[in-house]
């Protein structure tokens, strides 16, 4: 089968929840199909700045095509923004917003256009980009939408209002999103498969000396990702100074790119970007992995610690990654005021829900699992 | 409580000539009891100009309200051009946005109004798919749409714009099993609600053949076309082969009469007598006297004399490439196709000279009416299809 995938920004160094999603599925899918990539020359979504070469290469068995943008993210893009999701604007204002946001890519859509009878199914990551969003409108009878959608004020504009009624099928990344994405648009009737995600297996890691370093201060609690406001890191320290301050025993490990101030304390560690290896030596010398954010799409995270019998604790502001701690039952999620007791609740029973959690993985991570649910959602497209 | 409130949306609405708009009218009509109703359009009453012709605002028609929005510039004079430019191979995007724009009617404030009070409404109800309001229109309001497209084969339904305005409404009221048929091949969009709906045939109970005879001074067996005379309709390959047939068979004598404005010209022919414009009871009275009722036209989403010929009891002749009247006829089994011009000739033979076939047929077109196209029926549907959309919204 022709299978195209068309993602704002595609390739290896590419940092991004869905773009990864969107490399990883063109890999998976190439292995049984003729997959290509349609995508910008961008690396970041901040500037839309070129970087990647126009044109056509190869990323392993996957042909990219990566087309030049006619448009960076426009610098009033923020005010702009604002007005449109804030305040009384007109019609003629709201169709800017695609163009201001940026990338604007005539070129991509002048080659969905002419070329897109040639696949038979074209799969569109993240609603919220002009590639999908008036991309999508032209190729609407084989495309599918991945739409990656939070519950977040863009979600309300006109651009989005068709392209959610238009795709032959949707795949979701959680029932949550699934659930979210129902209720705004009420568009029941088109079909849609949870993809979720697949998991290597951990590479060789050892836990030990983590544990040796921080076992005697008591219960290793392990933050990973993005050190910032963004993530709700300020809240997970504030939550967890309190716990301490209170009696609470152990150390708040944070491990990722630190771009917030951190308190000076003894039982506060940032240890900043962490290799692989480290990540899940970390994971696994855990007794806990906490994840304080408020907007998660998936919580990879989340299903990196369960591959390594860790359970969580998370924010139960998040809807996504609730439902799966539920799903999984690996793990709590927290109100702000009961921090300590959730903490508490899940170190009482850290090797029963580490244990839920490996069996959730492997039933539900593994590739072959991952690669039936998006051959079923190709289907779906292509039938 | 109050009834649910409807937003009919058209390109031109009132007394303006054209079957969609017709349409739109008649079932606003009876849909009045039922929702509290408001019409959205544009100033424009000629289709090829879009000419701004009435006063902007609110105005009222057989007691509804008719919001009317500027046509801010008429049909460009090289509409054409835009047009061959966006139905070629390999166009672009650009090409099919400047053919929406051309085509018109430009009402960008009527857009405006969709966005900004659209879902006051309970519904939108759409006319016609191919018009600048419904391309544009009807995407800012999916979750309340319900589309009457009126689509037929033609070349612009292939264009790309045209995909959303099929894919995005919550239902469609589709003219026919043929144009339903037609949407799904091209669309693949079978997922949405939809209905074959159309619209009511209404007829006076007294019709008489014998006056209208008299009064218009026509003898023998008569052959009808109902509508406007037009090329685009096909009335010139109408007019050479009925002349045919009066070359190739003397011996029925049958007159082609013809009844509407004529926009070409009309064979001087003793046999072809063009009446122009008539009353409505003159039309039924046509109808009912008529041997057999002839539409030539390929491009039809329905054709309403053909189902008013039916509802009095007369049989059709249709032109086998036009997939909805042929089609239908084959269906109701109330008509013949023809192919050729031979074979027009052969069925316009049988018909004249065995009229209880033809009374037959034309009672199995009475039969086929009667079963969906009624009024009550009508109705029924679109109340019906707006509850469920209603239903979803909240």
């Amino acid at each position: 089968m022709r299978i195209l995938i068309v993602v704002q920004r595609y390739g290896a160094e590419v940092v991004g929840g869905s773009e990864s999603h969107a490399r990883v599925v063109a890999q998976r899918l190439a292995k049984l199909n003729q997959v290509e990539v349609a995508a910008t020359t961008a690396l970041d979504y901040w500037s839309w700045a070129p970087h990647f070469p126009p044109g056509e290469s190869m990323d392993g068995p996957v042909r990219v095509r990566r087309f030049t943008i006619a448009g960076l993210r426009s610098p009033t893009f923020k005010e702009t923004e604002n007005h449109l999701l804030f305040e009384p604007h007109s019609l003629a204002e709201e169709r800017e917003w695609l163009a201001t946001q940026g990338p604007h890519v005539p070129a991509l859509l002048e080659f969905l256009h002419r070329e897109g009878n040639a696949y038979e199914a074209i799969l569109f990551y993240t609603y919220i980009y002009e590639p999908t969003a008036a991309g999508l409108p032209l190729v609407a009878e084989r495309a599918a939408l991945i739409s990656t959608a939070h519950d977040e004020e863009p979600l309300r504009l006109l651009p989005y209002r068709a392209l959610f009624q238009l795709p032959r099928a949707f795949g979701f990344l959680t029932p949550e999103e699934r659930d979210l994405v129902h209720a705004r648009f009420a568009n029941e009737h088109i079909p849609s498969e949870v993809l979720g995600i697949g998991l290597d297996a951990p590479p060789w890691h050892d836990p030990a000396p983590f544990r040796e370093r921080y076992a005697p201060r008591g219960p290793l609690a392990l933050y990973l990702g993005q050190v910032s406001e963004g993530k709700a890191v300020d809240e997970l320290v504030a939550d967890w100074i309190e716990y301490h301050d209170t009696g609470g025993a152990g150390t708040l490990v944070l491990a990722g790119t630190q771009r917030m101030p951190l308190p000076d304390r003894e039982d506060i560690v940032s240890l900043g970007h962490v290799s692989e290896e480290e990540k899940y030596a970390l994971l696994e010398a855990a007794d806990v992995l906490v994840l304080p954010s408020h907007l998660e799409s998936l919580g990879i995270v989340l299903l990196e610690g369960w591959q390594v019998g860790t359970p969580c604790l998370v924010s139960a502001h998040n809807a996504v990654t609730s439902g799966q701690v539920a799903r999984a039952r690996a793990g709590l999620s927290y109100e702000r005021d009961d921090f300590a007791d959730a903490l508490a609740a899940v170190l009482a029973r850290r090797d029963a829900l580490g244990a839920a959690g490996r069996r959730y993985v492997e039933r539900e991570c593994t590739w072959p699992a991952f690669d039936a649910r998006l051959e079923q959602l190709v289907d779906l497209v292509a039938s | 409580m109050s009834d649910p409130s409807l937003l009919v949306v058209v390109q031109r609405y009132g007394d303006v000539p054209g079957g969609a708009e017709a349409h739109a009218r008649a079932v606003v009509q009876r849909l009045k009891p039922n929702f509290a109703i408001e019409v959205a359009t544009t100033t424009a009453t000629d289709y090829r100009t879009w000419r701004h012709e009435l006063t902007a605002g609110i105005d009222a028609v057989d007691g509804v309200t008719v919001r009317r929005f500027p046509v801010e510039r008429p049909r460009a004079w090289n509409f054409k051009l835009f047009e061959r430019r966006a139905f070629r191979a390999g166009h672009t995007l650009e090409d099919e946005r400047a053919f929406i724009d051309a085509q018109g009617p430009y009402a960008p404030e009527l857009l405006e109004f969709i966005f900004a009070r659209g879902r006051d409404y309970d519904h939108v109800l759409f006319f016609t798919y191919i018009y600048y309001p419904t391309v544009l229109g009807l995407p800012l309001v999916p979750e309340r749409a319900v589309l009457v497209p009126t689509a037929h084969e033609e070349a612009a339904i292939g264009l790309a714009a045209y995909k959303p305005v099929f894919l995005a409404p919550r239902a469609i009221a589709y003219n026919t099993e043929e144009e339903r048929r037609m949407v799904w091949r091209r669309f693949r969009n079978e997922r949405i609600s939809n209905e074959i709906v159309g619209v009511g045939i209404e007829m006076p109970a007294d019709r008489d053949a014998a006056r209208f005879r008299s009064e218009y001074g026509i003898d023998g067996p008569y052959l009808l076309y109902v509508g406007r005379i037009v090329e685009s309709k096909n009335c010139g390959e109408l007019f050479s082969n009925f002349l045919r047939l009066r070359r190739l068979d003397p011996s029925h004598d049958p007159t082609l009469v013809l009844i509407g404005d004529s926009e070409m010209a009309v064979p001087r022919d003793a046999a072809i007598r063009h009446l122009g414009r008539v009353s409505d009871q003159d039309k039924w009275d046509a109808l009912a006297g008529c041997a057999a009722f002839v539409m030539p036209s390929l491009l039809e989403s329905l054709s309403l004399v053909t189902l008013e010929a039916w509802a009095a009891g007369r049989p059709a002749i249709v032109d086998a490439r036009s997939p909805v009247l042929a089609g239908m006829a084959r269906r109701a089994r109330a008509g013949l196709a023809y192919r050729s011009p031979a074979e027009f000739a052969e069925i316009c033979e049988v018909l004249l000279g065995d009229p209880a076939l033809g009374d037959r047929l034309g009672a199995a077109g009475a039969e086929f009416v009667a079963a969906t196209y009624t009024w009550p029926r009508v109705v029924e549907t679109y109340v019906d299809l707006f509850a469920e959309v209603r239903a979803r919204l909240s």
